[in-house]
């Protein structure tokens, strides 16, 4: 009986955990390797006889495409002014709104936050609707100003920036969040210090405040990063891709080879490309995390 | 060195008035405790003092000067706060060259100041450790020591040891007194530890709800307390208080000016029979507590501990100049006060009711 | 001590304020104005702010111009599908990492790490495939399954498990209590908050799901809302916007509920996630 119920309960915690692993076996680890794999493949879809092992040659022919390299490119652009401008912004925001608890400074951030927790699908077809050229309402208030109009969505000029407006507008109230969260973390006596110690307001934020805020400021970059390079559903619901792959960014081309073009080796090449970036902005942010831990 | 005075203070958070009216002068040099139970107020006066809280109306001076208008880092004025308030991502060279550096004071002399104050306080090898690799007594050094670079014409200091280990702090008061004797400038330092205020200060200005109800040298708030209230919160055991009479008025002696005796003593000026209730041996000394028929217990303090539970004693004051009268509201009566006789008859009266 | 400059801040900084809150609530705002406008209005250049009549008949024409009802119940279903069988997973699988020391807990911790930080635009071509072999793709299960374990959920309940005092549980245990009645009793209790920020976070992520449903469903009949919503779009060559609008309400509406009521609470849930 003894040696069964210590079985018993050398196995009960990992039954506990099997149903989660099955999932993460199934739907992570698996489609991770898989991917890797078919990157190596070229699979014909309607005869799978047809089948045959490439090699590298589907990375190599990728990376050889300009519509690879135009979306590399555009998807570069992207997550670099996302990361600047979403940065710079939720923190001036935060500082702003998350000094003292008044009822305006928490409208505000309930305003602020609000689109980030509505589905893409919304945000993305109002702004298809404000920014379409011809009867848009961006473009009449532009015009009642007396300024030049845009096209906005529809031009290769400005078709990225405008997919970027957009996803400013939508994430910036999330990082807000976490800025005034990290702000309000910071002890008072710290900045009473700081006063008598002299410091100008500009001084106390950047030796004192900034520093301090410092691990969330890493967390944001790396998140906005991770996320910026995951971006399919803004481009598939405001432009498409277009117009003239201006807006295809590396998910979309990615999309685009496996549903259009049941080019499904490329696909899985492009998306072991982006996996490896990911995994190097993890394993960044993760191994600074193990460096920072002895801070308070 | 600076004197610092408050005229007509008020401080109110919101609806909440905390300081009426205040008037206080600390003198230029002293060692001056604010000291009371929590909320009395005298955070507060402190951080007025630095300019981090200030007052809601009133004038406060330094030096003669109203600094109402004078922002804090301009006020000449240094603090050792109770959390220490050091800054986390700045090395100890660093959080010491924070101010220096804010006050435009030359590379070369900081270097300098910097090495001077580190080697006084003990710092000179942890000049390049970050804060969160040092001790507490070390943070707490590091926070005086940012104090006491910037040569201030005052120091504040907001209960700075009652983090530390009871070992740590006994020896750091010792340093603060030092290091006051050295500078002779004006300490200000608050704690609600009336045994910190009675070993450190030459001044102790006792609050209570944001008033005042004491200022005086540790052996004047001992010996000769104004009031009810300052009469019990300096000594520990508190003074022995009892009911003079039915119109309120009270008087009180010490614990450690009881004797106790199994025999009733003549020539007292009080006594009362009683049974020992609780004997706490400490060492150097016994507290007993003795309680009589009515309920009234009195606290002993002795030396000796030959007295023993359910023991009938009698406990007495010999000396009437140890007896302390008091008003109903709770103010001192003196000899010279024109009811002092009249609390003394009552006395005689209250002993013959014992007996 | 406050003068007139100090009093003239003030104002300046509540306009700038109010004109904050006016940029982020706006979109809102015009989407219930585009719903309610008739279609020349829709379509008049400069654009109309305020409809003269609102037209309410636009939420028919778009409810009828898809199988609306299909759409949210299957919202429903998969939301409801999703959050409780990542209740019966990740509850256990955290209770194990928090409570036991297993020899293999690093490992397969990290599995765990592992499985948060990957993209579903990695996975989904690979789940995509298989979800075909298993003839699922005319189901709603390939937008429930893959969801199946909610690692955030595991590292969260875990943290919150682990803060359970220990003389909490060994009390419990004196009391003779099981197991099971620890976790149920004891374990979920203290873990109420972080059961009920996983919850939001799940829902508002999947309702608000729009990649994956588009990649595993082909066929109207399995369409989530946003899906549906999305598809008023393309539907036809010519766009009425008011009808699409009306749409996107119906999307909208039920979140913005939830968000004016619970605000404090989702604001602070989402504040904190950055602090793990």
């Amino acid at each position: 009986m003894r040696k069964i119920d210590k079985i018993k309960q050398y196995v009960f915690p990992y039954l506990l955990i099997l149903p989660s692993m099955v999932g993460i076996g199934l739907f992570v680890v698996y489609p991770i390797i898989k991917v890797i794999i078919l990157s190596f493949y070229s699979t014909n879809m309607i005869n799978p006889a047809k089948t045959k092992y490439v090699g590298f040659e589907n990375y190599i022919k990728m990376f050889n495409k300009v519509m690879f390299k135009k979306a590399m490119v555009n998807t570069s652009i992207y997550t670099l002014v996302m990361i600047v401008v979403v940065l710079a912004l939720s923190l001036l925001l935060a500082v702003w709104l998350g000094q003292k608890s008044s009822r305006i400074n928490y409208i505000c951030q309930m305003a602020v936050f609000l689109p980030h927790i509505i589905s893409i699908v919304s945000v993305a077809l109002i702004f298809v609707q404000m920014m379409e050229p011809n009867f848009g309402l961006f473009n009449s208030i532009l015009v009642a100003l007396n300024l030049p109009t845009s096209r906005w969505l529809q031009s290769s000029d400005t078709a990225l920036m405008s997919v970027l407006l957009v996803s400013i507008w939508k994430s910036v109230g999330y990082y807000t969040l976490i800025f005034i969260a990290a702000l309000q973390s910071v002890p008072r006596d710290i900045y009473e210090a700081a006063e008598l110690d002299n410091a100008g307001k500009f001084k106390t934020f950047y030796k004192i405040t900034l520093p301090m805020i410092s691990p969330q400021i890493f967390f944001v970059v790396i998140v906005l990063t991770i996320g910026s390079f995951k971006v399919i559903e803004t481009i598939r619901l405001m432009t498409n891709g277009g117009p003239n792959n201006a807006t295809t960014s590396l998910v979309f081309y990615i999309y685009r080879e496996v549903f259009n073009n049941t080019d499904i080796g490329k696909g899985a090449a492009a998306g072991v490309v982006l996996m490896v970036i990911v995994g190097i902005m993890t394993v960044l942010y993760f191994s600074s995390l193990s460096k920072r831990v002895h801070y308070r | 060195m600076a004197k610092i005075e408050f005229r007509n203070v008020t401080k109110a958070f919101d609806k909440n008035v905390v300081i009426k009216d205040l008037n206080l002068e600390i003198e230029d040099g002293s060692f001056t405790v604010l000291v009371g139970p929590s909320g009395c107020g005298k955070t507060t006066l402190l951080r007025m003092i630095a300019g981090i809280g200030p007052q809601t109306s009133g004038q406060v001076l330094i030096d003669g000067v109203d600094v109402s208008n004078v922002p804090p880092g301009k006020r000449k004025v240094a603090m050792v706060f109770q959390n220490y308030a050091i800054y986390p991502t700045m090395t100890v060279k660093e959080n010491i060259e924070f101010g220096l550096k804010n006050n435009k004071v030359p590379k070369e002399q900081r270097e300098k100041l910097i090495n001077e104050t580190a080697s006084k306080v003990g710092l000179t090898e942890y000049l390049n450790r970050k804060p969160s690799q040092l001790s507490g007594g070390q943070r707490q050094r590091v926070a005086l020591a940012r104090a006491m670079v910037k040569n201030p014409s005052v120091f504040l200091m907001d209960e700075p040891l009652s983090n530390l280990d009871a070992k740590l702090r006994v020896q750091m008061r010792v340093e603060l007194i030092e290091l006051h004797n050295k500078l002779k400038t004006t300490f200000v330092y608050v704690t609600h530890d009336q045994v910190e205020a009675m070993s450190m200060a030459d001044t102790i200005v006792l609050m209570n709800e944001g008033k005042i109800q004491q200022k005086a040298s540790p052996e004047v708030m001992y010996k000769d307390p104004d009031n009810l209230f300052a009469a019990r919160f300096i000594g520990s055991p508190p003074m022995n208080v009892c009911n003079l009479d039915h119109k309120g008025n009270k008087f009180g002696f010490r614990p450690e000016r009881v004797d106790i005796t199994d025999e009733y003593v003549n020539d007292t000026a009080f006594i009362m029979e009683g049974v020992v209730v609780t004997r706490e041996m400490l060492g150097h000394e016994t507290i007993y507590s003795v309680r009589n028929e009515e309920g009234i217990t009195v606290t002993v303090k002795r030396l000796d501990d030959k007295w023993r539970m359910d023991q009938k004693v009698f406990v007495s004051v010999k000396d009437i100049k140890d007896i302390y009268f008091f008003g109903k509201d709770g103010q001192r009566i003196r000899e010279n006060d024109n009811d002092y006789a009249y609390c003394i008859n009552q006395l005689r009266g209250v002993k013959n009711e014992e007996n | 001590m406050y003068g007139v400059s100090q009093n003239i801040k003030n104002t300046a900084n509540i306009i700038l304020k109010i004109l904050v809150i006016a940029i982020f609530a706006f979109p809102f705002l015009w989407v219930i104005s585009v719903s309610l406008q008739t279609d020349a209005e829709v379509n008049t250049f400069p654009a109309t702010i305020i409809p003269k009549t609102p037209q309410f008949n636009n939420y028919v024409r778009a409810w009828q111009a898809g199988p609306f009802l299909t759409y949210f119940k299957n919202s429903v279903v998969i939301i409801v599908a999703i959050i409780t069988i990542q209740m019966l997973i990740m509850i256990p699988a955290a209770y194990a990492f928090a409570m036991y020391d297993l020899k293999l807990k690093n490992i397969l911790f990290s599995l765990v790490l592992i499985a948060f930080m990957v993209p579903t635009q990695v996975t989904f071509v690979p789940v995509y495939l298989m979800m075909g072999e298993w003839g699922l793709l005319r189901t709603l299960w390939p937008q429930i399954l893959p969801f199946m374990t909610n690692a955030f959920g595991i590292f969260l309940l875990r943290q919150y498990f682990m803060q359970v005092p220990e003389e909490l549980i060994e009390a419990a245990r004196l009391d003779n209590a099981s197991e099971l009645k620890i976790v149920y009793k004891l374990m979920i209790p203290m873990a109420k908050p972080a059961l009920a920020t996983i919850i939001l976070f799940s829902f508002v992520s999947h309702w608000n799901e729009y990649f994956w449903p588009l990649i595993m469903t082909n066929t109207t009949d399995v369409r989530p809302l946003t899906v549906g919503i999305a598809a008023l779009k393309s539907t036809e060559g010519f766009v009425n916007w008011n009808t699409i609008m009306a749409g996107n309400m119906f999307l909208i509406a039920p979140i913005l509920i939830v968000y004016v009521f619970c605000s404090r609470f989702i604001i602070k849930a989402f504040s904190y996630s950055g602090i793990k």
